[in-house]
């Protein structure tokens, strides 16, 4: 047995490869992890975590040089200086935008799983049967039950906190205790909750995967809100804090940074992938890892950039290109749309702590035999809270008494806004840029991805129930707000190697494996056929769960 | 804290020795990354963030060098064509005093001072575009450096992240703000 020789390979190692390495690792396997980027390693590398504001030259602001090394990065929030280090260079990683599509990406061990929003929902069967029920895109293979017990298991190790609130159209899990909604928001709760009783429309506690008890080697949640540093106390879900310890204990894992797949290869006798091609990111050195399984999780478009780029003297636009499908039906969540006002009285109340998480509203249109003049529908993330010392008071601009002014609390404020459902379309796409290179040589992607007529009439909906709302639960001087729908801008890429029931029109089958190579699994969000209103990453646990623990069995009865 | 160890803090906290371009007597010119800074502008711009923030029972802008950090936003994450209208806003700025009271803001007593500073409120000031953008600059950057500042997070309000905790109902007490969500 050659030393660049597993029984698994993971590419990959965000949110999903993770789980693939621990599930692989965990029943056996050896395995070994590829990550393109570099290391980071738990605690010890998370050297903003600690700063306090005033630490941060500019404040956690942003200078001109990083807006310029950063032209994609600089559009929406994650380009700050508190965690720069995070985000991919986009020099030396560059794409093409066919159309404006935002991509935010983190390659380095941990992937986006560092600095991701943690906030964790269940599908329903609803969103399962979507696609069916409406003849767009492929129907999903799998039901609600076919994840039901991995959404349990993935809850209970990665550590979710929630409140069972019997939504029936968000199903309850396997929660550690709920964070509390400040006392604004329970009021305006509980006027939402009387007031839309008969609506099925529901205002609850944001279910996160931040931990409200300890877990093994993880303290509970310290309420700093300063996450996406990187927590020292392992107390959200990441690679880092959760995953990749388990995995590594089982002595099964070998994980190898600076390793860009650059291809898997795929044996035309067997039918089957033996292994993939690695180019060293700090040397350029070449080197091959040959596996039994190969675990794709190298986020959305870049797990379709691995297989298009594979197998091309079989299939000329890559391994699992050969429905046509590959590349094809990109989505996100389209976002920037709600509503926010001003919450009166409360003045001698105040809230203690920095909760990194806030109140949702599940979906309630086009359900129960409601019907829109668009199809699907979206959920609302938000929350109340006191403004501070930044308010403007007019009369008083500067002098003493301003200056004691600014450390009195402000109004009460409460705000939402939407995360919507993206419909599949087979023009949504990505494709290999052979003409333009990275800075190792490697073609990059084209991106040709844009809302459509369903989504923007959506976003009516978005901004409007959203003041609606708010208005009937008390909050006044309600304002919307509905910005460029910009895909790419949620940071839930998903489609690409869909999952189906019919190797014609889907890349992936029930199980997560390449149609045309079944023991390649792709279980990150290039899997999904539609993508809810929900936020996907504990989907993408339990699918990677659910697909591990079958490619084990698969292996074991030697179908692959 | 005086100037001196502010700065030294901020260096610190860049990460490196490199100290903010700062002016003396013998020292009459500032070389920032983007722009010069005479003496006098230093001294201008000092006294301006000393009128928003002023030193009361409580430290005021010069205690906390705010200055230096208005300069360093305005130097690294300012755009060229902004920053162009903050210095020659800077350039014009004293003919307010002088239109005022016929004194150069140095020479304004802190009452005259204030009132320069509250002109920029009325609307009908007829001021420039530049001048507006240089003040309005000057003033926001005050105010964050000031609100962002240790002593402000520390001392005016409450900074207290471990061991963490999450109270939804707590009292305001002397009215003063918990803590920023920062």
């Amino acid at each position: 047995m050659s030393t660049n020789t597993y029984d698994a390979i993971v590419i990959g190692s965000g949110i999903s490869g993770g789980w693939a390495a621990k599930e692989l690792t965990q029943k056996g396997l050896k395995t070994i992890m590829l990550e393109r980027g570099r290391n980071i390693e738990h605690v010890k590398d998370y050297v903003n975590a600690n700063k306090a504001p005033w630490e941060f030259p500019h404040r956690g602001g942003r200078t001109v040089q990083m807006e310029k090394d950063y032209p994609v990065l600089k559009r929406d929030y994650p380009l700050n200086e508190t965690n720069l280090d995070y985000w991919v260079n986009e020099k030396e990683s560059p794409y093409v935008e066919i159309k404006r599509f935002d991509w935010f990406r983190g390659y380095h061990v941990g992937g986006r799983s560092l600095m991701w929003g943690r906030q964790s929902y269940r599908w329903h069967d609803t969103d399962f049967e979507a696609n069916l029920k409406d003849g767009i895109g492929v129907d999903w293979p799998i039901r609600y039950k076919d994840l039901e017990p991995w959404y349990s298991y993935v809850e209970g190790f990665a550590g979710i906190s929630g409140n069972r609130d019997g939504v029936p159209i968000l199903p309850d899990g396997n929660f550690m205790p709920p964070m509390e909604m400040n006392c604004v928001e329970k009021d305006v709760a509980d006027r939402f909750n009387k007031f839309y009783k008969e609506h099925n429309r529901h205002m609850i506690i944001g279910r996160t995967a931040n931990i409200t008890k300890p877990l093994p080697g993880r303290t509970n949640c310290q309420y700093r809100n300063k996450c996406w540093l990187g927590c020292p106390f392992g107390a959200y879900f990441s690679t880092q804090s959760s995953t990749l310890p388990a995995a590594v204990a089982t002595g099964n894992l070998t994980v190898r940074p600076w390793s860009i797949v650059t291809k898997i290869l795929y044996d035309k006798d067997t039918k089957k992938a033996k292994g993939v091609e690695v180019l060293d990111a700090e040397t350029n050195k070449t080197y091959e890892f040959y596996a039994k399984i190969i675990f794709v999780n190298a986020s959305t478009l870049n797990s379709a950039w691995v297989l298009m780029n594979s197998a091309t003297d079989i299939w000329p636009d890559g391994l699992g290109s050969s429905s046509g499908e590959l590349g094809h039906n990109l989505m996100d969540h389209h976002l920037g749309v709600g509503a926010g006002g001003v919450v009166e009285g409360f003045e001698d109340k105040y809230y203690f702590g920095r909760r990194a998480n806030g109140i949702y509203i599940p979906r309630f249109r086009n359900l129960n035999g409601e019907k829109r003049d668009y199809i699907r529908g979206f959920g609302y993330q938000g929350g109340g809270g006191r403004e501070e010392w930044g308010r403007s008071i007019p009369e008083m601009s500067i002098g003493g008494a301003f200056k004691d002014a600014l450390s009195e609390p402000g109004q009460w404020t409460f705000g939402m806004g939407g995360f919507g459902e993206t419909l599949p379309y087979h023009e949504n796409r990505a494709y290999l840029d052979k003409d333009k290179k990275d800075k190792w040589g490697l073609p990059v992607l084209a991106i040709d991805a844009t809302c459509k007529d369903n989504e923007l009439k959506m976003r009516i909906d978005m901004a409007n129930d959203a003041k609606e709302m708010l208005e009937a639960a008390g909050v006044k001087h309600v304002q919307t707000f509905n910005s460029e729908p910009v895909l790419g801008r949620g940071i839930h890429e998903m489609g690409t190697a869909r999952m189906g029931r019919d190797p014609k029109t889907s890349v992936l089958n029930e199980w997560n494996q390449v149609w045309d190579a079944k023991n390649v699994f792709v279980t990150d969000g290039a899997a999904m056929a539609s993508t809810a209103c929900q936020n996907p990453s504990l989907t993408y646990m339990a699918m990677t769960a659910r697909a591990a623990n079958h490619a084990v069995e698969e292996l074991k009865k030697g179908n692959i | 804290m005086d100037r001196r160890t502010a700065i030294q803090n901020l260096a610190l906290v860049i990460g490196g020795a490199v100290l903010l371009p700062h002016c003396s007597k013998s020292n009459p010119t500032a070389h920032f990354k983007h722009f010069d800074i005479t003496y006098d502008q230093q001294t201008l711009i000092t006294d301006i963030a000393e009128t928003i923030i002023p030193k009361t029972n409580t430290p005021g802008a010069t205690d906390l060098n705010l200055y230096g950090f208005v300069m360093k936003m305005v130097d690294e994450c300012t755009k060229k064509e902004d920053q162009q209208a903050f210095m020659k806003g800077l350039g014009e700025f004293d003919s307010i005093p002088k239109k005022m009271f016929n004194k150069t803001f140095a020479e304004c007593s802190k009452k005259e001072r204030e009132d320069v500073l509250k002109s920029f409120e009325k609307k009908d000031n007829g001021y420039s575009k530049d001048l507006t953008a240089f003040y309005q600059g000057v003033r926001g950057l005050t105010v964050w450096g000031y609100t962002e500042s240790k002593y402000f997070m520390t001392k005016e309000i409450v900074y207290e992240l471990v061991p963490g905790r999450y109270n939804a109902w707590y009292p305001v007490k002397n009215g003063k703000a918990v803590a920023k969500n920062a």
